[in-house]
C-alpha cells in the first residue's frame, strides 16, 4: 500500500522516471497490476484533475503527471492485457483533412491516456475515408475529430455521414473540439457532443461510458 | 513599396504574466518550480530557433478592394471595409516565426515531453499575434521616414478570418502579395504553413479612423474581442 501511495505521490510531481521505476517494483513485488493502476497511478491522476480544475496547478503541470502515467502504464499494458483486464475504451482521434494544427487534439490525446483510455492518435491532415477505416477496423468506442479554422471543419460532417453510410453511427460516439468549434455546430452536423478543452474532453468520454452501462 | 524584413530576437518581447494570461493563468497564481523550470526552457528553445520574417507590399486603395472582396464571402456589413476607405496608408502583410518551431514542437511531442512542446507553442502562438504588430510599427517607421506624418497616424493590423473579414479572403491576398518569397504557403482550406504564420492588411491614417462599435451580427460569436485592445493602440501613443 505504502509503495502504491508513492505512486501516486510522485506522479502527482511529474517525477516519470521515478513513477516508471516505482511501477517496476510493485510489479516484481506481485502486486496485481489492475491495483498498481488504480490504487497508484489512477488515483494519482484524479488528484491532478481536481488541483488543476481549482486552478491550483496548471497545464504543463497536469502535462508531467500524464507523461509519467504514460510511462508507467507501458509497463502495466502487457500485464493487463495478459491477466485479460478490459482497457476502459477506445478512441481514434485526429486533426481534420487539410488542418495541420495538432497541439489541441494532442492535449486532448495525452489527457484521455492519462485517464486511463486507449487512445490511436491518427495525426494531423486526416482524411474523412482514414478516421471511418480505422474506427471499424480497431472496434473504437470514439471518434474525435479537432479543427482549428472554419474552413477545415465540413470534414467532420463528412465523418458523420460516412459513420451513417456505413452502419458504424450507432457503434461510435463522435465528438468535435477545436477554437472555431461549438456545440451547435455539434448538433447541426449530428455529432455526439463538443469539448471546449481536454479536461472537458475526458469527462465527455468518461461520461460515453457511464450512459452505456 | 515591397520589402522582406528579418526581425532581430531582441525586438520580441516575451512578457511571461501576459503569455501565461493567453493560457488562462491569472497573475496572482502560484507557479510551481517544474512549471517556472518548463516556462524558461521553452523560452529558451524559442529565442534558439524562431527565425522571425514579414513580408509588406504597399497596395493601393483600389486593388485592395479587390482583394478585400476575395471571394464574396465577406460579412455584408463589417468594420475592416470602413476603416480602409478612410486610410492614408495601406499595406499587405504575412509575418512567420518559421517552420523550425512547429517542427521542435511536432518532435517533443512525439518524445513525449508534453509540458515543454506545449509551452513551446503556446509562447510562439503569442510571439506570432505580436510579430504583426512589429510589421505595423515596421510599415509605421517607414511612413515617418518618407515624411513627416500628421500627428495622430496610427497603423494597425487587420486579418482575415476576424471582424467580417472571410479567411478565403487570404487566396487573393496570397496572390498580391506572393509571401511564400518567404517560405509561407497557403492550402486549399486557407491554412497557412508554418502554421505560425499570420496575414492581413496594415491600415494607417489618424487614430480615430480605428474607432467602431463593436455590435456587428457577427460580434456575438465572436471570441476573440481583439477589437477591444486595438482601439486601445489607436488612441494611445503614435508608433504603430
Ligand atoms: C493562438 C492563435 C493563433 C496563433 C497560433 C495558431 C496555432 N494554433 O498554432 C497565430 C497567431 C499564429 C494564429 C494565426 C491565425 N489565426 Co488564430 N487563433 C489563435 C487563438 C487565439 C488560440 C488557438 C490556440 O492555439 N489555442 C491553444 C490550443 C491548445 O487550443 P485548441 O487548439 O483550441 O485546443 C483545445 C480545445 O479547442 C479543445 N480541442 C481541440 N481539438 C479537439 C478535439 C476534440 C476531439 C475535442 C473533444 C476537443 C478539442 O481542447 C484543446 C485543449 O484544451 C484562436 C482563438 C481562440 N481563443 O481559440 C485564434 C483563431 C483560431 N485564429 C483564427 C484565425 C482567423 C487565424 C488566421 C487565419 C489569421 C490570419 N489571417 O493570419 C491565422 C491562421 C494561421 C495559419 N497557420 O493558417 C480564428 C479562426 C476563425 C475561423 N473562422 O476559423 C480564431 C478562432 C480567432 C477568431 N477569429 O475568433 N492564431
Ligand atoms: S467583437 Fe470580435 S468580431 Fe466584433 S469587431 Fe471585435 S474582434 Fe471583430
Amino acid at each position: 500500500m505504502e509503495l502504491l501511495s508513492k505512486i501516486s505521490f510522485n506522479l502527482q510531481s511529474g517525477f516519470d522516471e521515478t513513477v516508471t521505476a516505482l511501477t517496476k517494483e510493485a510489479v516484481e513485488k506481485r502486486i496485481p497490476p489492475d491495483e498498481i493502476m488504480n490504487i497508484g497511478l489512477i488515483a494519482g491522476m484524479n488528484i491532478v484533475g481536481e488541483k488543476f480544475k481549482n486552478h491550483e496547478i496548471f497545464l504543463p503541470d497536469v502535462l508531467l503527471a500524464a507523461r509519467a502515467m504514460n510511462c508507467a502504464m507501458e509497463v502495466l499494458k502487457p500485464l493487463l492485457i495478459k491477466d485479460g483486464i478490459p482497457i476502459k475504451g477506445k478512441v481514434v482521434i485526429g486533426s481534420v483533412k487539410n488542418d495541420l494544427h495538432d497541439i489541441g487534439k494532442n492535449l486532448v490525446a495525452i489527457l484521455l491516456k492519462g485517464a486511463g483510455f486507449e487512445v490511436i492518435d491518427l495525426g494531423n491532415d486526416v482524411p474523412a475515408e482514414k478516421f471511418i477505416r480505422v474506427a471499424a477496423e480497431e472496434n473504437a468506442d470514439v471518434i474525435g475529430m479537432s479543427a482549428l479554422l472554419t474552413t477545415t471543419m465540413p470534414v467532420m460532417k463528412k465523418v458523420v455521414d460516412m459513420a451513417k453510410d456505413e452502419g458504424l453511427y450507432s457503434e461510435v460516439k463522435i465528438m468535435v473540439g477545436g477554437a472555431p468549434v461549438s456545440k451547435a455546430f455539434a448538433l447541426e452536423i449530428g455529432a455526439d457532443a463538443y469539448s471546449y478543452d481536454g479536461a472537458n474532453a475526458v469527462e465527455t468520454v468518461e461520461s460515453f461510458f457511464r450512459e452505456n452501462s | 513599396m515591397r520589402s522582406i524584413t528579418k526581425f532581430a530576437m531582441e525586438d520580441i518581447k516575451l512578457p511571461q504574466k501576459e503569455i501565461l494570461r493567453s493560457q488562462g493563468i491569472p497573475d496572482e497564481a502560484s507557479l510551481s518550480e517544474n512549471f517556472e523550470r518548463i516556462y524558461m526552457e521553452a523560452a529558451e528553445l524559442f529565442q534558439e530557433l524562431a527565425e522571425p520574417k514579414a513580408i509588406i507590399a504597399g497596395i493601393g486603395v483600389s486593388d485592395f478592394e479587390e482583394v478585400f472582396r476575395g471571394e464574396g464571402l465577406n460579412e455584408k456589413e463589417n468594420p475592416v471595409e470602413e476603416i480602409f476607405r478612410k486610410s492614408s496608408h495601406l499595406a499587405l502583410f504575412a509575418v512567420t516565426l518559421g517552420p523550425v518551431l512547429s517542427e521542435k514542437v511536432t518532435e517533443l511531442f512525439d518524445n513525449g515531453k508534453y509540458a515543454i512542446g506545449y509551452m513551446l507553442d503556446s509562447v510562439s502562438s503569442y510571439a506570432a499575434d505580436k510579430l504583426a504588430d512589429l510589421a505595423a510599427q515596421h510599415l509605421y517607421a517607414e511612413i515617418v521616414g518618407r515624411a513627416a506624418p500628421a500627428n495622430s497616424l496610427r497603423v494597425l493590423n487587420y486579418s482575415p478570418g476576424y471582424c467580417g473579414w472571410h479567411m478565403s479572403g487570404q487566396k487573393k491576398l496570397f496572390e498580391a502579395l506572393r509571401p511564400e518569397e518567404i517560405g509561407i504557403t497557403l492550402n486549399e482550406s486557407c491554412l497557412m504553413s508554418p502554421i505560425k504564420s499570420v496575414s492581413g492588411v496594415l491600415i494607417g491614417g489618424p487614430g480615430e479612423i480605428h474607432e467602431f462599435v463593436n455590435s456587428y451580427p457577427f460580434c456575438n460569436t465572436c471570441i476573440a474581442r481583439s477589437c477591444i485592445e486595438r482601439m486601445r493602440n489607436a488612441v494611445m501613443d503614435a508608433g504603430g
